[in-house]
């Protein structure tokens, strides 16, 4: 490519786009104005012009448009194909997807096809003098950062872990859009969908006040969500919890799950893996209670409270009911 | 079924890595190992989908040869067979070339109608090999399962996504990676593992047996490399300690909560 490029899968959903992708697009414009690579948004389907706005309005200097009804729906087969074709011949420098579950799957598959190198779950990045990107992982549960970077192939990819960065809007932006018609009425869609179910959640990556349950609860989050009334916050788990069912996986914090920058965040019986404090190092202010005076989590808390959940909340809740 | 893959790694316990800001490296040396939490759990699915559909279940793992007395706990859980792919030139690898040897082990075994894996691995935490294994072997994949089975020649999996499940049909032979906590896995059996000890040799294939040369493997079959390690700072929370009866801890409580409006 003889212009050099930063190229930013935008993963849309029922509601439009992933925030992840708006996201990248706010880290790759500063990307893009230290390095001088072109920022350019990367749609699959035939969206509404709106989404094709909207990204040219989060920063793409250029949109890339897959435009086939076939790639609408998401589906490892169809986009692996569609976009390795599409860009084999003259890859960008530097590709960057969303870590959500949809974005992970199609990553490693199309490094693999592209024969390029893949870093997943970045949570820092940059572009050397070299122009290198590096991508900055946490490795061993979060105790180090390794950056990474891609010696040989193109482009140089990399999910990035959503939460991470902010989305900025850039005001009177234009872009241009070209379009490209894949043909995929050769290929087979081996993995279907036969059934889905989904409801509508909320985004706790945006939460201002979180309180979040761990195994102290003994999967049991009634009084938590007794006092998130009061206090109008939402409820996070660690990620037993979300195992178990208890309550959702995107209420889950953490390395697999997602990070807060809530300006509070109550955590009650939670021991403080480092899988688990990742999530919550963005908060303002966190408030810990544990049973065990030994816990990990009182290294990563403002105040730190020695006690048993089951004793402390009944009568928060009972304080905070009587003084509202 | 005929053959069913289950691809592990022996991983160090995190909480026993010391790093060195000094000199920028990992000391493991005192760390524990262990295989990988949720390779465990693909180990049990696999468990599960024998017991139900048959097949013979191997162990497959590229790494060092002290990961063989963990392969043979493997054994002692129930699995048929375990191949361990080591070589000196495997070292150093990033994900693609661990997934093209793990890859051509499968393509050598052969007959193959599923590969598990876990999730993703608590070292490197990538989660890329079993998608890149699946390119590999042209297999079609499903990532993050956490529930897996057999039915009529198809694989149906569930997984959970944002805001609830959905469950997705695959023609096989495919590739799943099942998520940590998919199932409880089984505890080894204590007789076998004592049996597994003494008797059982695990295979051990080799760069040559595979017909992979150097340049495809290890450090120089990989596209990226750690250019360097940083340690995360630890949080600097103010750590205030609030002390009390439990109505002289909830009152302060309150009052922080309130404090935040
Ligand atoms: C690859 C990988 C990814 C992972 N990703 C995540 C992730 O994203 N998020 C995550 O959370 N975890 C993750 N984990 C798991 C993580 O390592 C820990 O196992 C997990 O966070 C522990 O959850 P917990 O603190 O709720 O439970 P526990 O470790 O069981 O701790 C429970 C705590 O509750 C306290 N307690 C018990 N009773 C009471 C009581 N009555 N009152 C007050 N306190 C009480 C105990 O003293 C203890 O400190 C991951 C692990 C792996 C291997």
């Amino acid at each position: 490519m003889t212009r050099k490029e930063i190229w930013v899968y935008i993963e849309r959903n029922n509601s439009g786009v992933e925030d992840v992708s708006l996201e990248i697009l706010g880290k790759g414009t500063e990307l893009s104005n230290i390095s001088g690579y072109i920022l350019v948004g990367l749609i699959a389907g035939t969206p509404e012009k709106k989404l094709i706005d909207l990204v040219i309005e989060h920063g793409a200097d250029r949109v890339a448009l897959l435009k086939n009804e076939m790639l609408n729906e998401y589906s490892t087969d169809y986009f692996v194909n569609a976009i390795s074709e599409y860009i084999k011949n003259d890859p960008p420098e530097v590709m960057l997807i969303g870590a959500t579950q949809n974005g992970r799957d199609l990553a490693g598959r199309l490094a693999g096809r592209l024969k390029t190198g893949l870093t997943a779950n970045a949570i820092t990045l940059s572009i050397d003098r070299e122009g290198m990107l590096l991508a900055g992982v946490p490795a061993y549960g979060g105790k180090i950062l390794a950056e990474i970077g891609c010696e040989y192939g193109r482009p140089q990819m990399s999910t990035v872990r959503p939460g991470t960065f902010k989305m900025k809007e850039v005001k009177n932006k234009k872009g241009e859009v070209d379009e490209f018609i894949p043909n995929l009425s050769a290929i087979r869609q081996r993995v279907r969908i036969v059934e889905r179910n989904v409801s509508e959640v909320n985004d706790l990556t945006r939460s201002e006040r979180t309180i979040i349950g761990g195994n102290g609860t003994r999967g049991d989050l009634t009084l938590l969500k007794e006092l998130a009334q009061l206090m109008n916050a939402e409820i996070g788990v660690t990620r037993p919890l979300a195992d178990r069912g208890v309550a959702p996986r995107e209420l889950q914090v953490g390395s697999t799950g997602y990070s807060l920058k809530s300006k509070i965040a109550l955590v009650l019986g939670v021991s403080g893996s480092e899988h688990f404090t990742s999530g919550i190092r963005d908060c303002e202010e966190v408030i810990a209670i544990d049973v065990d005076e030994k816990s990990e989590i009182f290294n990563h808390c403002d105040y730190c409270m020695v006690g048993d959940i089951f004793e402390v909340l009944p009568l928060t809740i009972k304080k905070m009911e009587e003084t509202r | 079924m005929k053959n069913i893959i289950v691809c592990v790694k022996v991983v160090p316990k995190s909480d026993n890595i010391i790093f060195d800001p000094v000199n920028k490296r990992l000391d493991r040396t005192k760390a524990e190992n262990q295989i990988n939490a949720a390779d465990k759990s693909a180990i049990e699915t696999a468990l599960r989908i024998r017991e139900r559909v048959g097949g013979k279940i191997t162990l497959l793992s590229m790494g060092p040869p002290f990961f063989e007395p963990f392969l043979k706990l493997g054994i002692a859980m129930g699995v048929d067979e375990a191949i361990l792919l080591s070589d000196r030139n495997f070292g150093g690898a990033d994900t693609f070339p661990t997934a093209l040897v793990l890859a051509t082990a499968i393509k050598k075994i052969g007959n193959v109608d599923l590969v598990l894996t876990g999730e993703e691995s608590s070292d490197a935490g990538l989660g890329q090999v079993p998608s890149q294994i699946a390119e590999f072997l042209d297999f079609p994949q499903v990532l993050f399962a956490s529930t897996t089975d057999i039915s009529g020649g198809t694989l149906i999996a569930r997984r959970s996504i944002k805001g609830g499940y959905e469950i997705l049909e695959s023609d096989l032979p495919a590739v799943v990676s099942v998520v940590l906590g998919a199932y409880q896995p089984r505890f080894p059996d204590f007789k076998k593992k004592k049996w597994a000890d003494n008797n059982y040799k695990v295979k051990v294939w080799n760069g040559e047996d595979l017909q992979l040369s150097e340049s495809v493997t290890g450090i120089k079959g990989s596209f990226t490399t750690v250019k360097r390690l940083v340690e995360i700072p630890q949080s600097s929370r103010k750590k205030i300690i609030i002390d009390g009866t439990p109505e002289e801890k909830s009152s302060k409580l309150v009052e922080i909560l309130r404090k935040a409006k």
